[in-house]
């Protein structure tokens, strides 16, 4: 028999298992192993070659799933925004804000009794009541942010 | 001469976990972003054997492999929302495998798995040495006396993970491409060459 055929019948079986045959390529190799005992030979050695492949078998480390899930879950705890404080923090911040929305009117009571009793000037006034406003958030964004830096930097780390 | 049993064919293996098809890529994905511990837990059990082979074939060191298994795995805890269900979950765990693998070869130079990038180059392949193929050896089950897990341990590194892919792992081109990030051609032309190389290093080690 021509070796092309048998060449052309070896890259077709490489070809059959890597991304399939067309019809006529799969009747012409059916055709030819039918009629070729090297080439047989050589279907049955990738066959062998396959077999093996799907079914490496390895023997996994001890409790390998069991350790990891546990990490993977010490992780998620260390990570999650209720575990780092984030999440009381905002809640906090929004308390502190509410109350100071409805603290404003008694607050600018006392900043009025300050100024009529103590002479204080109305700027100074104005200027610490924009603070008592501004100053609760400023400080909670402040740790949210250094908190983010050193979560950051710890995840870098591991 | 009678026609030889010889079949042209993958079959496709359907996996499960907990009632929830691996194909429901979408539903995954929601977990994933959730980080919903119980699915990673799930996910943990269902694909250990399959990533820590994969890490171990690839590294040819078990500890080594043991470490980038749980790597792997706060990987995909940390980087869960960028799955996006669009492709296999494998791939994405492969892909996320991999480029851990790759990261540490550049760190502990160990032999080059920087040349899973490049079979054409023309440096030579550095086989893993004795000890690391021996503790290997003790791992991999013995019960195929022919030992093409061995032979696999003989060949470059680049060709056994995409055999590995393909054929252990029942990936599809498509899919070995996106987890290698390399051209569809580039897969076909390794796993070509994979096959010759392996049954050559079986023949040779039969021999």
């Amino acid at each position: 028999m021509n070796e092309n055929l048998h060449e052309r019948a070896r890259q077709l079986l490489a070809q059959s298992v890597v991304e399939g045959l067309s019809p006529a390529d799969e009747t012409w190799l059916r055709e030819h192993l039918a009629a070729c005992s090297s080439c047989v030979q050589e279907a049955a050695a990738t066959q062998n070659v396959l077999r093996a492949l799907r079914a490496v078998p390895v023997s996994l480390p001890r409790d390998l799933a069991a350790r990891t899930q546990l990490r993977v879950r010490l992780r998620a705890q260390q990570t999650s925004p209720a575990a780092n404080g984030s999440f009381w923090l905002w809640a906090v911040t929004a308390a502190s804000w509410l109350l100071g929305v409805f603290s404003a009117p008694l607050v600018w009571r006392g900043f009025a009794w300050l100024g009529a009793n103590f002479g204080v000037p109305k700027l100074a006034l104005q200027f610490g009541f924009v603070l008592w406003w501004t100053v609760p958030p400023l400080l909670a964004a402040a740790i949210i942010l250094h908190q983010k830096a050193l979560t950051a930097e710890w995840s870098n780390k591991n | 001469m009678s026609t030889p049993a010889f079949t042209l064919t993958v079959a496709p293996q359907p996996l499960l976990f907990a009632g929830i098809m691996t194909d429901d890529t979408n539903a995954l994905a929601t977990g994933l972003r959730q980080r919903d511990p119980d699915l990673l837990d799930r996910l943990i059990e269902q694909y250990q054997q399959r990533l820590y082979r994969y890490l171990l074939f690839l590294t040819g060191n078990p500890s080594l492999a043991e470490d980038l298994f749980q790597e792997t795995w706060i990987r995909v805890l940390e980087r869960g929302s960028q799955y996006n269900g669009k492709s296999k979950f494998e791939s994405w765990l492969f892909a996320i495998a991999r480029n851990l693998v790759i990261d540490a070869s550049r760190r502990k130079k160990m032999s080059s798995l920087e040349d899973l990038g490049d079979p054409d180059s023309n440096m030579p392949y550095d086989p893993p040495d004795e000890r690391a193929s021996s503790v290997l050896q003790m791992l991999v089950s013995r019960e195929n006396d022919e030992s093409v897990q061995l032979s696999l341990l003989k060949i470059p590194p680049y060709y056994r993970e995409v055999l590995l892919l393909r054929f252990s792992e029942d990936l599809g081109l498509e899919e070995i491409s996106a987890v290698m990030a390399t051209p569809i051609s580039t897969v076909k032309s390794r796993l070509y060459r994979g096959l010759a190389a392996l049954k050559t290093a079986m023949t040779d080690g039969a021999a």
